[in-house]
Formats: structure tokens, C-alpha cells, sequence
């Protein structure tokens, strides 16, 4: 999986921006989908990416692993990711 | 988790470290000298200070290192720009997505096969209108027949194509037409909105300017157009009039900065305020600059008296420094 075309990323101070710059739409970021997002562009397997993360953050709970999956599953649908 | 979506245009640019759009107006030269043109380029119409190739390439370079996702080089025209193609091949090198807006007329099968190969994320062609006769009544030195074509090499060539279009009292008729063309052509967009009171239109007005009557039924068509196109081309319009937009600006300014030929950087096209030089300050000072300047007394104070004088925006060009 990686960031579609014509997609931008940009880390900011509050955690950063996706760009699709076809239908020049903006998505902001928080920290948690940020984080999803360098671990896309870095090259992780999707499956494994909710996991690390909930292991970096030590989250004893499953948020971070839940957050993380629904918003893979929400790059998915708007087309902001491809295979 | 839900991400929130918006525009360029409606993303607010208080915290952001840096633009996220910026639109270079490379140079105000123009082989055509058209009627409505905001800024008055045209042929022998280059600024005498326009950066030069060094300086271009500098600004370049911190556009680039700030990361800012997207780029337009509009004009003037262009592709008249005697390193057009070096510049664009510089921000596409350095995975930058950009956008050319230009009048068409240089798009011959070679450019077209140039601007592929760069991997120009578009290039948008203005087609203000869906027949000859308009199209080169406002087009004044212009051809529909060389845009038109110029559309189908860009198509040939496999290059993504947007269309704009301006409204005058002559061609707002058309719009139907003209959407349903740009659609035959390939474009995935289409652009229009309120044709702006400055520049050459100044001059031009009288005989140019849509009236309210005309642009009821020429927003309604697009509204419908909107629907038929849905999913096989976007087409955006603005159906706000300039004073509403500025108004909403003071509050939301655009994460957006507007860059002369002369390397000043203005608030907005729709203001005269000058924010910054890229001669003096570095692009990221611009953007702290940017940002306090829209809280100039001065900015309220000139859209205020827009409302009571429309006709202010006649003055753009008498460029105020904050």
C-alpha cells in the first residue's frame, strides 16, 4: 500500500496534511493518523501497522490499534491510498 | 475515525508551518491580450522587474524545501516563460504536483509530449466560450480553433486537462455548451465563476460585464450540469459574489499565497496587499508575514468599502505594502 497519485503528505506541529491534489481536497490529520501515515509511505505492511503502533505508543488498551484500522479503512474508501 | 475534508481555498492557515498552495504568476507577458484579463498582460506586457533565472530558481528551491504540496504557473502566459519547461521540470523532479494554466495556444503534439514526460499533474486551458465567435471575441489575438486543438494534443498525449472559464455578457449563454465540450474534450474539471471587475475589464465593461439577469440561469445550468457530470467530470463554480468571499477571508484566510512576476507575494488576487518580496524575505518569513498581514486594519477597512464602492477593485493593481 502507498499514498495514491496524486496524494501529498505533510507533517505539521498538530500532526499533519493530506493533500489529493486531483479534487484539491485537504484532510487534517491528528497524531494517531499521521503516524499511520509515515508508516505507509515508509513502507510497512497494512496489517502490521495498527500493531506497531499500538506498540510505540504503549497502549495497554486496543484505541491507538482500533483508531489506526478505521482510518486505513477511511484512506481506502476516499482513494487516498492504492496497492 | 473521520478526517475531515476541505480546499486549499477553505483551509485555514493559522496552523499550518507552511502554504499549501502556492500560485506563481511566472510572467505577465501574453500573446493575447484579452478582454477581461485581471491582469492586464499581454503582448509586450512583461513586468520590467520580473525575477530573473537565478532568482526563480531560488524561490523554487524553497518551495520545494518547504514542502508545499502544490503549485500553479499561470500568467500572462506561461509557456511564453523562456525556462517554462526548466521550471516545471524542477518542481516535478522534486515530487511537486503542478498545475499549468495557460490559453492554450502553445500546446502543440511536441509540448504536450514534454509536459507528459515531466509529469505536470494538469494543465488547465481556458476556453471561455463554445463557438468561435466568443471564444475570439474575448480572446482578442486568440483562436478557438488552436485552443480546441491544443485540448486534443493534451488528450493525445495523455496529460490530465481542467477547463476555465469566464463569464461576459456575449458567451454566458454557452456555459451549457461549454461544459458539454470540455466533458467531449476529456477534461476531468471544469472551472467558472463571477468574472472579476479589474484589470482589463475595467476598460472593457460596459461591453463585456454578464448582467444579474444573465447569471441566474448561467449558475442554474451549472447546478445541473453539476448533477449530469457527476462522477465523470467535477465542475466547480463560485457562485459568491467577490464581497462575501472577502468577507469570509478576514476570518478564514486561504492557505494560499499568490506570487508576481516581480516576486511579490499579495494576500489574495481579489486584494491589492502586498504581504512580502521574495527579494528581501525568504518564502517562509512571507508566510509569517502572511499570516499577521490579514489582520491589517487596513484589509477590513478596504472590503468595508467595497460594499458601498464595488467598483474599488478597479485599483488591484495600485499594490498596498503592509
Amino acid at each position: 500500500m502507498k499514498l495514491a497519485k496524486y496524494v501529498k503528505f505533510r507533517e505539521e506541529k498538530f500532526g499533519g496534511v493530506l493533500f489529493e491534489t486531483r479534487s484539491e481536497k485537504v484532510f487534517t490529520l491528528n497524531p494517531t493518523a499521521t503516524a499511520v501515515v509515515r508508516e505507509i509511505q515508509a513502507g510497512s505492511d497494512e496489517r502490521e501497522i495498527p500493531s506497531r503502533l499500538k506498540a510505540r505508543y504503549r497502549d495497554d488498551g486496543d484505541a491507538i490499534e482500533r483508531e489506526a484500522q478505521a482510518f486505513i479503512a477511511e484512506l481506502r474508501q476516499k482513494g487516498l491510498v492504492e496497492d | 475515525m473521520s478526517i475531515p475534508a476541505s480546499t486549499p481555498a477553505a483551509t485555514g492557515s493559522g496552523d499550518l508551518g507552511a502554504p499549501l498552495y502556492i500560485a506563481w504568476q511566472v510572467t505577465n507577458e501574453c500573446n493575447l491580450a484579452c478582454l477581461h484579463c485581471i491582469e492586464e498582460s499581454g503582448p509586450g506586457k512583461a513586468f520590467p522587474d520580473e525575477l530573473d533565472d537565478d532568482e526563480v530558481f531560488a524561490v523554487l528551491e524553497q518551495v520545494m524545501d518547504l514542502e508545499v504540496p502544490y503549485l500553479s504557473f499561470s500568467g500572462g502566459e506561461p509557456m511564453v516563460h523562456r525556462r517554462f519547461f526548466d521550471m516545471a521540470e524542477f518542481v516535478c523532479r522534486r515530487n511537486g504536483q503542478l498545475k499549468v494554466e495557460t490559453n492554450g495556444h502553445y500546446l502543440g503534439p511536441e509540448n504536450c509530449a514534454r509536459l507528459k514526460d515531466i509529469g505536470v499533474k494538469a494543465v488547465q486551458v481556458s476556453l471561455d466560450g463554445a463557438t468561435r465567435e466568443t471564444f475570439n471575441r474575448m480572446r482578442v489575438r486568440g483562436n478557438f480553433d488552436t485552443a480546441v486543438q491544443g485540448v486534443k494534443n493534451l488528450r493525445a498525449a495523455g496529460v490530465p486537462i481542467e477547463i476555465n472559464y469566464s463569464p461576459t455578457s456575449f458567451n454566458a449563454h454557452e456555459i451549457g455548451a461549454a461544459v458539454d465540450l470540455a466533458a467531449e474534450l476529456g477534461a476531468y474539471s471544469f472551472y467558472t465563476g463571477r468574472t472579476m471587475y479589474t484589470g482589463n475589464a475595467v476598460k472593457t465593461w460596459h461591453r463585456m460585464a454578464p448582467s444579474e439577469d444573465q447569471y441566474g440561469p448561467f449558475f442554474e445550468t451549472l447546478h445541473r450540469k453539476t448533477e449530469e457530470y457527476r462522477d465523470r467530470m467535477r465542475v466547480h463554480f463560485h457562485e459568491m459574489g467577490l464581497l462575501e468571499e472577502l468577507r469570509y477571508r478576514l476570518h478564514h484566510p486561504a492557505a494560499l499565497l499568490i506570487v508576481l512576476p516581480n516576486g511579490l507575494v499579495k494576500l489574495i488576487n481579489a486584494l491589492p496587499f502586498v504581504c512580502g518580496d521574495l527579494r528581501r524575505q525568504t518564502l517562509a518569513e512571507i508566510w509569517g508575514r502572511f499570516q499577521r498581514a490579514w489582520q491589517d486594519p487596513r484589509v477590513a477597512r478596504f472590503v468595508d468599502e467595497l460594499a458601498t464602492d464595488p467598483r474599488k477593485t478597479a485599483t488591484l493593481h495600485q499594490w498596498i505594502y503592509l
